[in-house]
Order: structure tokens, then sequence, then C-alpha cells
């Protein structure tokens, strides 16, 4: 009971810290704040003008479209990470070797900051463009199911770091993983579905899609939030689609520990 | 003049020289960027895959505006893609004064030795894909070409005078690194056929700021769709680069540095 208070108490002071640093620079959150809602306003106006007389596409109605991007435009700015980054700038230049001094490991640290980083997102970045969404566009962003959707928030929340640190991770054999890094950018942006729905997808990349952890990150929880589950075939229930999502997060934070692990055994203190 | 040539080639001698002493990484990142730019047309693809369309628009005509935004991205990133981080670190690290301090113009200093050699991957993705698209609309006249052209030109000035005002800002937002962030929302605009967006966001894409001659416009000048009216949007273009010199020579005159 006294480690899990006191692993509460660092979680709770890395993520204060971390959110009075980022408040320093708020103003960057605000740029969301015109970038958000001019990305939704051409996909409005693009899918408005695709659907043209077409009452459905890939399953879903203009509403269920415009709320979807919607939704992932909103989660983006609950989920978003950039701990791949931060972990390679610190293998790079030597700095990770502090945090074997630390009483906490580094993973824990980095998800913690994540959290902080992420709640000054909420008031600076989501609850803006949601308002804007609701009283600018007109768009009715109630969620099909709040617990549901919340639940499948969370994971993708976690499934987008621990895809992320397990990229971040790849520095210690490469030191410098930009590479990487751009092209694991390039292929989430595609198939996490936050472009577009991954219905349209051919049948059998929907399929793989579903033992990819991309699809877990955008398009699930937007379509959990809309309230209609189906890829490559496979209808789910919230429940069952949220239960799997789970499943999937736990899968790649097996991953991303057996990683860790042996890049620990790789770690040669580089600037020490 | 032949001395601004002369340090011009010169600094495109040295980028060139650096991309050749990481090879590796130069070549990682321009495949990076070609495949990146193959894979941008993919939302179009697979919207006229499930059966529909932009009204008026084939699949080749949309892919033809996308290939042009590409090129012309990829020719205004290799002269002047640099430009905002570069004066950005320099902003935030209060360096700024040794360039103010060389004996040439400081705005042509920084945009030649930021000549960025990774972006002809950028150029040459969307090259690859105007091919492809301009060999499915059949005929082209040589006047459209000679109007392509034109407009061509007036589109990556707009993308020019952009890349001039993000820099400039970044004199005030001092280590913004999202300032891109807000040209590229806008530039999204110029990606797609302008007739699908309302009357006022096609005036602002086409007059104010004109991302309308980014693609839409040159495309339509191939395809053989441009009004006499629509040659009026180049003069715009123009204005908006002569605006972004303006402005980052102002904000040059307004920095303040901190000792360097």
């Amino acid at each position: 009971m006294n480690r899990l208070r006191h692993n509460w108490l660092i979680c709770r002071a890395v993520a204060e810290v971390t959110y009075k640093e980022w408040s320093a620079y708020r103003t960057h959150s605000l740029v969301s704040v015109i970038v958000g809602p001019v990305y939704f306003m051409v996909q409005y106006f693009i899918w408005t003008a695709v659907y043209g007389g077409q009452t459905t596409l890939g399953g879903l109605d203009l509403q269920q479209m415009i709320r979807y991007f919607g939704a992932t435009a909103l989660i983006g700015y609950l989920i978003m990470d950039f701990a791949d980054w931060n972990l390679s700038m610190l293998v790079r230049t030597g700095k990770f070797l502090t945090f074997h001094l630390r009483p906490v490991d580094h993973r824990s640290f980095a998800l913690f900051q994540k959290l902080g980083h992420r709640m000054l997102g909420f008031l600076f970045e989501f609850l803006p463009c949601l308002l804007i969404f609701i009283f600018v566009f007109g768009i009715d962003m109630r969620p099909a199911s709040l617990p549901w959707t919340l639940v499948s928030v969370l994971l993708a929340f976690l499934m987008n770091f621990y895809v992320n640190y397990t990229i971040g991770l790849t520095s210690f054999w490469l030191v410098q993983s930009g590479g990487i890094r751009s092209a694991f950018l390039l292929v989430s942006g595609i198939f996490s579905g936050a472009l577009i729905p991954l219905d349209f997808f051919p049948h059998w990349l929907q399929v793989t899609q579903l033992f990819l952890p991309f699809q877990y990150i955008a398009y699930m929880p937007a379509m959990v939030f809309t309230g209609h589950y189906s890829l490559g075939g496979l209808e789910l229930s919230l429940p069952e689609a949220v239960g799997m999502q789970a499943a999937a997060v736990l899968v790649m934070f097996g991953c991303n520990e057996l990683v860790r692990r042996r890049a620990m055994k790789q770690f040669t203190a580089v600037g020490a | 003049m032949k001395k601004y040539v002369d340090v011009y080639k010169q600094c495109m001698y040295s980028a060139i020289q650096t991309a050749s002493a990481y090879r590796m990484n130069f070549i990682v990142s321009s495949l990076i960027t070609l495949i990146g730019n193959i894979l941008f047309p993919l939302v179009t693809l697979l919207i006229y895959r499930a059966g529909t369309s932009f009204p008026g628009w084939s699949l080749y005509e949309v892919l033809l505006i996308q290939s042009i935004f590409t090129m012309s991205s990829g020719l205004s990133s290799l002269v002047f893609g640099g430009l905002l981080w570069t004066t950005m670190s320099h902003v935030r690290e209060g360096s700024f004064e040794v360039i103010l301090l060389r004996p040439l113009n400081p705005l042509f200093y920084i945009v030649a030795t930021t000549f960025s050699v990774e972006s002809v991957g950028l150029f040459l993705g969307g090259a690859a894909l105007f091919i492809f698209s301009a060999m499915h609309i059949g005929a082209i006249s040589a006047l459209a070409w000679l109007q392509f052209a034109g407009m061509f030109l007036a589109g990556t000035a707009v993308l020019a005078g952009l890349s001039l005002m993000m820099a400039a800002m970044s004199f005030k937002w001092v280590g913004n690194s999202r300032i891109s962030e807000l040209a590229d929302s806008v530039l999204h605009v110029g990606k797609y056929p302008l007739p699908i967006f309302p009357k006022a966001v096609q005036a602002a894409a086409t007059l104010i700021i004109p991302v309308g001659m980014v693609g839409y416009l040159p495309a339509s000048a191939l395809l053989g769709r441009v009004q006499a009216g629509d040659f009026i949007a180049i003069l715009p273009c123009f204005v908006f680069l002569w605006a972004g010199i303006w402005v980052y020579r102002h904000m040059i005159r307004l920095y303040e540095g901190v000792g360097g």
C-alpha cells in the first residue's frame, strides 16, 4: 500500500511539474485552436462534396463521417505524444544516464510527464476546439457512450505512448532514430485512420490492421465515439471493441517491456 | 549581383557536400519524403475507389492538382525550406547578430545558407505523379503549358511568401516550433479543387492568401478550364511574396539581441 502511495506521489509530482513547465509555453498549444478547426473545415467541405447525393460511404453517413473527423481531431489532442523524440534525445546526448540515479524508471517518468503535458492539452487544445466544433460548426459531439469512449481514449493514450516509447528505444542501437521515427509517423498517419476511416481501405489491408497497433490509436476510439465499430468484416459491440483494444495494449506493453530490457543491456552511458 | 550569384553557388555546393557527408541520412530522408509523396494522394485514391468523386473532377484531374502542389512545395522548400528553422534557432539563441554582421543582405544570407538538398525528393515525387496524371488527361495545348508555367511560378511565389511570413513570425513568437503548422493548415485548402469550398473560402484562397494558385489554378490551366478573370489572381501571389520579404526585413529591424 505504501509503495502504491509512493508511486502515486511521484506520478502527481512529475505530472504537476510538467504541467507547470509547459504552461510557460501554453501559446504553443493555442496554435491548435487555429490549426485544428482549419483542418476540420477542409475535411468538412471535402466530405460534403464527396457524399453528394450518396447516403452512406464506407458504412458511414455524412453526419457520422463529420463526427468521426471531429472525434479523431479531439482524441489527437488528448493522446498526443513525443516520448520517442525525447528518449532519442536523452540517449544521443548521454543524459539518459541521470535516470539511472532517480527513484523512478524512465518509462514511468515519461508516462507521468505525458499525463501532465496532456492535462495542459486538455485545457488549451481539447476544450477550445470542442467548443468551436459544437458552436461554430454545429457538430453534435456527444459520444454514443461516454464511459466506453473514455475507456477507449485512455487505452489509446497508453497504446500511443508504448508504441512511441518502443520507437524511441531503437536509439539505444541506432543513436539517431530520426529516420525510423519519420517512417513510423508516415505509416501511423495513414493506418491509424486519422486521414480517412479504415473502412475505405481494401479488405486485406483492413484485416491486416487488426494485428497492427495503429488502428487502436485513432480509428478505434473514434469509432467507439460514434457508437459503431467494424473493420475487415469484423463487427463488434462497444464492450467487445474496447476489450480487444485493452488486449492489444497489453500485447504492446509486453513488446515494449521486452525491447526495454534488451535496450538497458545495450546502454553504455555515453556522456558520463 | 555577381557576388550574390557566386555566394549562392558556393552555398549550394556546401549543402551538397554536407548531404554527401551523411549519405545514409540523406538517402533515408529522401526516400521517406518520396514515399510520403506517393502516399499523399492516398485519400483521393480511396475516395474514388469507393465509387464516389469530387463533383466535376476525374481521379487524374485531382491527382494533377495534388502533383502540382507537391512540385511547387518541393521547389519552394529547396530554396526556402530551412528559413523558418534557422531564423527561429538564431532568434532563440540570440545569435542573429552574427548574421547582421556579415557583409551581405541578411535575408539573402539565410536563404542561401539554408538551401535544402533533401527537398529534391519532394520535387521528384511530385514530378513523377505529375507525369503520370498528365498522361491520363489527354492532349495539352502549347498555350495551356504557357499559362501553366506562369501560374506555377506564381504558386511557388505564394509558398515562398508564406515561408518568409512564418519565419518573420518567429522573431516575436520566440521558439514556437508549431508556427509551420499554421501555414500547413492553410495550404491544405490548396490540395483540392477549389469549387468544393464555399465562395468566401474560394475568394480568400485566390485573393488574400492565394493558396489556390499552388495547385488548383495551374492544373485548371492545363485542363483548359481557366477563365480570363483567373489570371488576375497572379498579381496577389507576387504581392504576397513581396509582403513576405517586407515583413521579414521589418522584423529584422525590430530584432533585439541578447548579446550573442
